[in-house]
């Protein structure tokens, strides 16, 4: 047990270590900013959900239904450890990057398989906490429930992440495995994975009956949420109605699903990772022509090659473009004589109780395009992403100005879809020539905006000593600030067209100042950032 | 061909790293750079390379200053570190034409000297492979051919043996004597002192980020043998 531990203690460490962008730091001084910045997003997030649910509490009061709301919060913490998971399950508990080290040490398989899962556990209890914790004080000042509700959701805590995590395993698990039978193994990854977590995201709204009788959604769901994960209904029951009974059940069968997970994945856990980390079908190389390109190209196209076989990354930031471009294809499919064909097609503004959409997608337009566009900066991890590698990036006879155009190139690449799209909108729609300019210039800009940005903050903050490329991807420091900057950005946006009621004059303040934005952080770049890119020690 | 003058390094305020190296590499030499853990080896040969920055003194790799025109000079150059890190997210052809568009190799001369040295090394049948399914011996035979392609004037090797089976250690033994005749030079750092014995005809001893020795291998040794000469000289205060 002691060692057990001292694995989960060291491999944690690792974790924040990854997460902080403490990587290449030795500074004492630099740990403590890192874990107290740590601990300070622990509390803010924390009161940002009680704040968050403290709104909903008072939306559900109002319906007299404050009683869903335990069962709303789990719901969706079960959700979200669901989603998260499925990508944390290679480089966790498969394929990851110290496998050959730990399994030579003097542990039992048994041992190092408890000491990974216990890292996930805690990962999650993580999350959990965060959410959970505000959720049940916001519920007890909103009800007024005796002390066994306390009692009860603080036993169920524990328990909550422990299904959801065995099913994102076994998720997980299929997509690595399957992955590893094909040659392009991780195209196939981003194809079922992109499925995947479409699916979980569409699948309730196909259940029931469309919800014309019942009028509050929140029940609607929590409805189907029952109807679709019997736990949710063992812990309504338990949280609510302090029903001793089906409190034990949920507990037995969170731990017995968890531990029968946990035996499972002990026996196939040498194969499996075996499976995973041996390279994939070998043909044998017969040399032909070969392509020449510009040392930019080649740079571009490495980047691409490095986006495209990361599906963490491909997942984490082109989802939004992926998103983005199935929403306007349905859309001109339904408006397009298809629709017709088909009886799908409506009248979007009637739907929507606009009458002049084009008119309010022209006014709103902009702000939801900065929005997709904030989520999706790749540059914000490249530096990082670069690893082991920088000494080679850093070797080349290449300028860093060359280097920085091409992480920039593919950022805009990748984004391109969404401006695509845009047009195709603004054609459907019908939106006013002038106002339809306005969001193509703040699509482009923003899309300069989030690429040149991502990439400083990345200089600012790097991690080279990552062990897996989910935390530099989606949990570090450098795309926490890159995001937040972003939505700082949105935030001026929004008070600019709040503020200024004069037709499109807030737009063009917005453009002004971006294109202002733009240029100060290209002149950073190329002053600070080939400095600070220079003094990397790798 | 390289210059070193009064170049010293250091990571934190108390210690050099490296202290006051000169030292000057011609055209055809093959120079062993030999010297215990942590003498300051690989800090010298990053500096060269382009990667490390430093403060104090500086590098002209053909009249070039590293610290001025870094692209020019890495140009010239092809560096190999003793871990050989490559982009595991490529196949090895890839790798290879990736090198050979960033240092701009001719598809004529690339396709002759990716096969010439890949048959050499025995690597043309894994080529078409991901590098991460790559043994630590592969990937260094392919650090090595991607060195060769750009046709470097100088090499900058930090332990090019480790890794490397017999016959591979052989073929690199030959291809660097033949560079050499052609007027290219060598900089490598090894603790087999029994390769540099044989190989170099310039040999720089470095202590504790001091330069301690250098100079032809005669000079460095001269009726000793080089392992005598180099434990007399690290175990001296």
């Amino acid at each position: 047990m002691k060692k057990i531990i001292r694995l989960v203690s060291i491999q944690m460490g690792a974790v924040l270590t990854d997460m902080l962008s403490l990587g290449d730091s030795r500074k004492k001084k630099s740990k403590i900013l890192g874990y107290g910045g740590l601990t300070l997003f622990v509390i803010s997030m924390s009161l940002l959900f009680f704040m968050y649910v403290f709104m909903i509490s008072e939306g559900l009061k109002m319906f007299d239904s404050l009683d869903i709301m335990p069962t709303l919060m789990m719901a969706i913490t079960s959700v979200i450890v669901l989603m998260t998971t499925i990508f944390k399950i290679k480089g966790t508990i498969f394929a990851f990057k110290d496998y050959d080290l730990v399994m030579s040490l003097p542990v039992s398989t048994t041992g190092i398989v408890a000491s990974r899962l216990l890292l996930l556990y805690g990962l999650n209890m993580l999350f959990v906490c965060m959410i959970m914790i505000p959720a049940t004080l916001v519920y007890g000042m909103k009800a007024n429930p005796s002390l066994g509700f306390y009692i009860i959701s603080l036993i169920t805590l524990f328990c909550i992440p422990l299904v959801p995590i065995a099913l994102a395993s076994i998720l997980g698990t299929i997509v690595a495995y399957i992955s590893t039978r094909f040659r392009h193994r991780n195209l196939f990854n981003i194809i079922f994975s992109v499925v995947m977590v479409l699916g979980l995201m569409f699948f309730p709204s196909f259940l029931g009956d469309g919800g014309q009788e019942i009028v509050d959604m929140s029940r609607l769901l929590t409805n189907q949420v029952n109807e679709l994960y019997p736990l949710a209904r063992l812990y309504t029951k338990a949280v609510i109605s302090y029903d001793i009974w089906s409190l034990l059940i949920f507990i037995g069968i969170s731990l017995g699903i968890f531990m029968l997970y946990s035996l499972v994945i002990g026996r196939g856990f040498k194969w499996l990772n075996s499976k995973m980390l041996t390279g994939g079908t070998r043909t044998k190389f017969k040399m032909g022509e070969q392509k020449v390109n510009t040392p930019f190209v080649a740079l571009y196209k490495k980047e691409m090659k490095r986006f495209f076989t990361t599906p963490v990354y491909v997942l984490n930031t082109g989802f939004g473009v992926i998103l983005g471009t199935l929403g306007v294809i349905a859309l001109v499919v339904i408006e397009s004589p298809i629709g017709d064909y088909f009886d799908i097609s409506f009248d979007i503004g009637q739907y929507m109780s606009v009458p002049e959409i084009g008119g309010t997608i022209g006014v709103l337009g902009p702000l939801m395009i900065s929005f997709f566009i904030i989520l999706s900066s790749t540059t914000s991890a490249s530096i990082s992403l670069e690893g082991k590698n920088m000494w080679l990036l850093k070797s080349l006879p290449v300028s860093e100005k060359t280097i920085f155009f091409s992480k920039i190139g593919v950022n805009i690449t990748i984004l391109a879809p969404l401006i695509l799209d845009l047009i195709l909108l603004l054609l459907v729609m019908n939106v006013d020539v002038d106002q339809g300019l306005i969001m193509i210039i703040v699509g482009i800009l923003s899309t300069i905006f989030v690429s040149q940005f991502g990439l400083l903050i990345n200089i600012i903050l790097p991690n080279f000593n990552w062990t897996t490329e989910t935390v530099v991807v989606k949990q570090s420091a450098s795309t926490l600030v890159t995001l937040l900057g972003g939505f700082a950005l949105i935030v001026i946006q929004y008070l600019l067209i709040g503020l200024i009621q004069i037709e499109n004059m807030a737009h063009i303040i917005y453009i002004t100042l971006l294109l202002i934005v733009n240029l100060v952080i290209y002149r950073i770049l190329m002053t600070y950032g080939v400095k600070k890119f220079r003094g990397f020690l790798v | 061909m390289l210059e070193i003058k009064n170049f010293s390094k250091s990571y934190n305020k108390d210690k050099k790293a490296v202290d006051n190296l000169s030292l000057k590499v011609d055209s055809g030499d093959i120079y062993g750079f030999i010297g215990h853990n942590g003498a300051g080896k690989t800090t010298t040969l990053r500096a060269i390379a382009g990667i490390l920055e430093f403060e104090e003194g500086d590098i002209l790799i053909d009249g070039l200053s590293i610290k001025e025109d870094p692209v020019a000079c890495k140009k010239k150059i092809a560096f190999i570190p003793d871990n050989p890190d490559l982009y595991e997210h490529l196949h090895g052809i890839a790798y290879l034409n990736f090198i050979g568009d960033i240092y701009e190799v001719s598809k004529a001369d690339r396709e002759v000297l990716i096969k010439k040295y890949a048959d050499e090394l025995e690597l043309t049948d894994n080529l078409g492979d991901s590098i991460s399914s790559y043994s630590h011996g592969m990937k260094q035979k392919l650090a090595i051919i991607a060195a060769l392609i750009h046709k470097p004037k100088l090499m900058i090797l930090d332990e090019p043996f480790v890794g490397l089976d017999p016959k591979a250690s052989h073929t690199l033994k030959q291809t660097m004597g033949e560079l050499c005749k052609e007027g290219s030079s060598i900089f490598f750092s090894t603790h087999v002192l029994e390769v540099a014995e044989k190989l170099c005809n310039k040999i720089a001893i470095i202590k504790g980020g001091k330069l301690v020795a250098s100079g032809t291998t005669e000079e460095v040794k001269g009726n000793n043998s080089l392992e005598n000469v180099f434990l007399e000289l690290i175990s001296v205060n």
